[in-house]
């Protein structure tokens, strides 16, 4: 590591830890909101590379896209709010990326009212341009139906039924990639990105019932509810958080906007664990001198 | 009648739903009914959304017009479910700016206002948790004290720099937190939540096909 980077970062660490201090002896929490803007802002202008470890949940995922034939139909979902766009997007991108790399036709569909469709616009026409597909022939977006229950359901009998025209409003007869695509019988996987209930509806109603088996990339606060259906072979893998996507980035070997944002990821988790430990140290102190003054 | 009529409704509906499931879907009567009363849910689902924007137009331009407190953002409300709306329903062929694809006058609204904006009530987040951390989380009890160390050691792990930090105690420390910590206690738990949800959802089903719960009609 370069010595310039290392007397930035301590700098850093330094006026992290002032911040914190004055916040004690102020009591005001402003302080504390600066650090972690900080923390934040700070690893996006001088970037510090970290290595990410694969996890097995991840390396899951990656084996069964791998596994797939050239040219199969697989199924990823945009089940996401705009809220949760610097985790859930960079796992869209990657798996797009690997998806299309693998010359498979994709299918994007998503649950979500608000901006789900723009978003799965969006994102899968800049990584077609970039990887040379064409919509219609190589994807296809579907877009958003009401009422995700009967919408899982329906596409198991008929996709058409449920969704007679793309998200722009084309016929799905006219376009050449659905004459291949009618159910889930021509469906190889399905990638759920998440950030809500919707993928326990994926294993439940589409996994369970029509057998196509599902792998998902949830957010990191809802990754730790999936483990247990990774641990049932009814996930076929799972991205957990910005962490995931990071590592998906890695596997696929283009590392895009999670890896950049993992140091900031990392240096505010580390300021709240620091936060914790000494906001923990001040009680036990605080404590341990009310006890001597009862006592005495 | 007010309540018998949906009573039995939901009740078909439900039986169709439960009794599909052990059919073959191409050659049974109730097979092939499935997809129907799908695509009927897939119908009164669209009519719900309606009936939403409908609810919160009449509730805020209500304040609006009384000039209740806040009104200012009533009337923002308003006016952002109209700019929002009404260019998304006009026809592409009238203009490429209407409808909601790439380019059109919904798709900038939302990639340009609607999602910088939740994107940052949501990074907001992590202040009041680095402050929270900071003034709450204490080891008041052992089972406060076992919570702080497993969220710790958790929160390490799932970092790069923390996981180069937790092999520098022990090569093998990060692989145990997933193998132990969240594919063991983690996943034991989560398993029991689940079921114990799965249950109750299948409870509260047959308790609303039968009629014994009826709150969703406002009884």
């Amino acid at each position: 590591m370069q010595a310039w980077l290392i007397i930035a970062y301590g700098l850093l660490i330094v006026a992290g830890v002032a911040l914190l201090v004055f916040a004690f002896r102020t009591g005001d929490r402003r302080y504390l909101y600066l650090a972690v803007l900080l923390f934040v802002v700070f690893p996006v202008v001088i970037v510090l590379k970290f290595p990410t470890e694969i996890s097995p949940e991840t390396q899951l995922l990656y084996d069964a896209v791998e596994k797939l034939p050239d040219s199969s139909n697989v199924l990823l979902t945009f089940d996401y709010y705009a809220s949760t766009l610097a985790e859930t997007e960079p796992m869209s991108r990657a798996t797009l990326r690997h998806l299309f790399r693998k010359d498979c036709r994709v299918l994007t569909m998503t649950t979500i009212p608000l901006g789900g469709p723009s978003i799965a616009e969006r994102v899968t026409r800049e990584i077609a341009a970039e990887m040379g597909k064409v919509y219609g022939v190589d994807y296809v977006n579907l877009g958003y139906k009401a009422n995700y229950v009967a919408v899982l359901k329906g596409m198991g009998s008929s996709i058409e039924a449920i969704y007679p025209t793309d998200n722009s409003g084309t016929p799905l007869a006219k376009l050449p990639m659905m004459s291949r695509i009618k159910n889930y019988a021509d469906i190889s996987f399905i990638i759920a990105i998440a950030d809500n209930d919707i993928v326990s509806y994926w294993i439940s109603i589409v996994r369970a019932q029509y057998g196509t088996p599902v792998g998902t990339g949830v957010t990191a606060v809802s990754a730790p509810q999936y483990y247990a259906y990774v641990g049932a072979g009814q996930l076929t893998g799972m991205l957990g958080g910005m962490k995931g996507a990071a590592e998906y980035e890695a596997l696929v070997g283009h590392p895009d906007r999670a890896t950049k944002g993992m140091t900031a990821q990392s240096l505010v988790h580390l300021f709240i664990i620091f936060s914790v430990v000494a906001g923990n140290v001040i009680f036990l102190i605080q404590k341990r001198r009310a006890g001597a003054g009862g006592q005495a | 009648m007010k309540t018998t009529v949906p009573v039995i409704i939901a009740f078909l509906a439900g039986l169709v739903m439960v009794l599909a499931f052990f059919f073959d879907p191409e050659k049974s009567f109730v097979g092939r009914l499935e997809p129907e009363v799908l695509r009927w849910v897939t119908i009164v689902g669209g009519f719900t959304l309606l009936l939403g924007v409908v609810s919160i137009i009449r509730v805020n331009y209500g304040g609006v017009h009384r000039r209740s407190s806040g009104w200012g953002y009533k009337l923002a409300t308003v006016v952002s479910v109209f700019a929002m709306a009404i260019p998304a329903m006009l026809p592409t062929r009238m203009s490429p700016l209407f409808g909601n694809g790439p380019g059109s006058i919904y798709d900038w609204l939302f990639n340009n206002i609607d999602a910088p904006m939740m994107s940052t009530m949501f990074a907001m987040l992590a202040f009041y948790i680095a402050s929270a951390a900071f003034r709450a989380f204490r080891a008041r009890s052992p089972e406060a004290t076992l919570l702080l160390v497993t969220a710790v050691l958790v929160m390490l792990w799932r970092v790069p720099m923390g996981e180069a930090m937790l092999k520098g105690i022990h090569h093998s420390l990060p692989e145990y937190i997933n193998t132990y910590i969240m594919g063991g206690a983690n996943l034991a738990v989560q398993r029991g939540i689940i079921i114990g949800a799965a249950l109750g959802a299948a409870a509260m089903s047959l308790r609303i096909m039968l009629g014994i719960e009826r709150t969703y009609m406002g009884n």
